[in-house]
């Protein structure tokens, strides 16, 4: 199973043991972290399941961003170039390792 | 287990104040439930209701998502993606997405701020005032109008904009043939404004919605019709007014319940945001959505058969102790997890991030300057509809209540002395519509001819012949046409009793308000 760490705005880490075929969304709600909404349940319709991939070199690892996520991603908080949205992520062996820090908040 | 087998019937007024129990005992008796008389199936537990909203192969929204709709099999313009599947449903709702953001929501806090201050601002020294009339009514419908770009001289009645025509009487189902009506009439009023707006562009959500680039449903790019825009207004002006207007209510007899958290959340308002999240949860203004089955599914070993209308009851959902420790109390502090207030999956709330704003905003403005109510429960309404459950009046103490005090009387106006017998129709009537942002005059003059009546009326510089009138002996009923601020038609029905009519005044899409007519 792939450890995925997720970073709270507060600094507090969750490391997970993630599923093979969830998205980073689900996984993240799965496990209870805080942070990530998930409120449109991974159709990338409403940008509550944003993260931060913490290293420039896993940007380059993961899935290009898509066209609806970067719509989506043009209209969210505080987005930087380092932005994803989580649901788009679907978790594969690769993502063993990979640290995802998360905004202040989803909604303010 | 109790004794009998638990019922729902959502049409049951007694169960307006609390459904809550009910909603429990279905969450453990019932978790698939089905209600013989109005022929419908309903899941009540968070896992259940989740699963059911984000499961675009068994549910559809094509016939809408509510229960009467659905049975009516009810069919809407491609344009009110709310009532509309993939591929449909996708082009409308990604144009949307890109015109409502959460950046663009967040970028009006400061005007919604001056709104909130706008509203509550006059009531500081007073010692009551409605939470509804005073700030629900008032603070979503300005938001909505100044997204929308509808100049401040026309929204003095937005409010009740769209779901009013959704609204039913307690205990009785929506007549749908109305509604429909009404529908198509509050569609053709709107147009009035976008036709304004076209010729008036400025940096509003409608000028954008005028220009905006898609791709339609058949894979054109496009720019969206006139019919199209009124459709999507109507949507979101009716979505934003009515349900945000509730969570206010909800936010002043909530907190009002419970002191300790409030005087917690005033002395630190960084809390405020995950108070918004539990009142989101704890009292979700619209309490169910409802779905189409498309095919046969399986939920508790039973069956629910294709063609089946579905209610998931997110109310009930947000409350289910399988996922939220001690789910039948308000507590700030809990655990913060995601709820469904604003449903799941491709049908999410696309204004959830305004609601959020507004909520946010209010709860902060409103403690600051009253960081203590009490609510006068006996002069409050409630109201639960096919969309909505809330309040219709919250009115509040603020400070301390003086020991008796009794409600002030509810009309802004002294009640007019009702003359003991009739009087003639004919003569001059002053009337005074009790529209959101304060009393609206006008005079209204009848001429009698035989038995007939004919009338004009004057209101805001300008006159205009009254058509339709009736008359039995006691109800009466006429149109008035105006062209400012905007072409409306405005029907008045009311009941005359002596020297004075009281009743009701429906301005077109932008929803009915009390009226009060005395001769002069």
């Amino acid at each position: 199973m792939p450890k995925i760490v997720f970073i709270e705005h507060n600094g507090k880490e969750h490391v997970v043991d993630a599923t093979v075929g969830k998205s980073i969304m689900q996984t993240a709600l799965d496990h209870s972290v805080p942070g990530i909404l998930g409120d449109c349940g991974g159709e990338c319709s409403c940008g509550t399941c944003h993260c931060y991939v913490a290293d420039p070199a896993w940007q380059q690892r993961l899935p290009p961003i898509a066209e609806n996520e970067e719509v989506m991603l043009e209209g969210t908080l505080h987005t930087e170039a380092n932005s994803r949205l989580g649901c788009q992520l679907k978790v594969t062996e690769e993502f063993d390792g990979l640290v995802l820090r998360l905004p202040h908040s989803q909604v303010l | 287990m109790s004794s009998s087998t638990v019922q729902w019937d959502p049409y049951n007024a007694d169960l307006v104040p609390n459904p809550y129990p009910t909603y429990k005992r279905l969450r453990d008796e019932a978790p698939l439930y089905y209600n013989e008389e109005y022929d419908f199936y309903a899941l009540t537990r968070y896992a259940d209701v989740e699963h059911g909203l984000r499961d675009k192969e068994n549910m559809s929204s094509h016939y809408g998502d509510i229960l009467e709709f659905i049975k009516a099999k009810s069919r809407m313009p491609d344009a009110v993606f709310i009532h509309q599947d993939p591929p449909i449903h996708s082009a409308y709702r990604s144009l949307m997405q890109r015109i409502i953001t959460p950046k663009r929501m967040l970028g009006i806090e400061q005007e919604i701020r001056k709104l909130c201050a706008r509203s509550l601002d006059p009531l500081v020294g007073k010692d009551y005032f409605d939470m509804i009339g005073n700030l629900g009514a008032e603070v979503p419908m300005r938001a909505i109008s100044m997204l929308l770009g509808i100049p401040e001289e026309d929204q003095t009645a937005i409010r009740e904009s769209v779901d009013a025509r959704m609204r039913t009487e307690a205990g009785k189902p929506i007549d749908f043939a109305k509604q429909q009506d009404l529908q198509a009439e509050a569609l053709g009023n709107f147009e009035e404004y976008i036709k304004w707006r076209e010729k008036n562009p400025s940096d509003d959500m409608m000028t954008e919605l005028l220009t905006a680039d898609f791709k339609d449903p058949s894979g054109t790019t496009r720019k969206l019709t006139r019919d199209e825009i009124s459709a999507i207004v109507n949507v979101v002006a009716g979505a934003g007014n009515e349900t945000t207007n509730r969570l206010i209510g909800w936010m002043g007899k909530t907190l009002a319940e419970h002191p300790d958290q409030r005087r917690q959340i005033a002395q630190n308002p960084g809390l405020i945001p995950q108070a918004i999240e539990e009142l989101l949860r704890f009292e979700p203004p619209g309490p169910f959505m409802a779905r189409y089955v498309t095919n046969d599914i399986e939920y508790y070993g039973r069956k629910i058969p294709k063609g089946s209308a579905l209610m998931l009851m997110v109310s009930a959902a947000n409350r289910d102790e399988r996922r939220f420790a001690n789910g039948d109390s308000f507590d700030i502090n809990r655990e913060q997890r995601p709820h469904m207030t604003f449903g799941n999956g491709i049908h999410v709330c696309i204004g959830a991030p305004l609601a959020r704003l507004e909520g946010r905003v209010v709860m902060e403005e409103l403690l600051k300057r009253f960081p203590e109510w009490e609510v006068d429960y006996e002069n409050a309404v409630l109201s639960s509809t096919s969309t909505v459950r809330g309040w219709d009046s919250l009115p509040v103490w603020v400070g301390s209540k003086p020991k008796g005090a009794v409600a002030p009387k509810r009309a802004a106006a002294p009640e007019p002395e009702v003359a003991s017998g009739p009087v003639p129709l004919e003569g001059k009537w002053n009337v005074v519509v009790k529209g959101p942002t304060g009393p609206q005059p006008a005079v209204l003059t009848l001429a009698r001819s035989g038995d007939s009546f004919t009338g004009e009326q004057t209101g805001d510089g300008s006159t205009s012949q009254i058509q339709d009138f009736s008359y039995d002996g006691k109800q009466i009923y006429w149109v008035n046409r105006i062209t400012k601020p905007m072409k409306l038609k405005v029907e008045f029905k009311g009941e005359i009793n002596g020297n004075v009519i009281t009743g009701k005044a429906k301005a077109g899409f932008m929803g009915s308000y009390p009226f009060t007519a005395t001769k002069a």
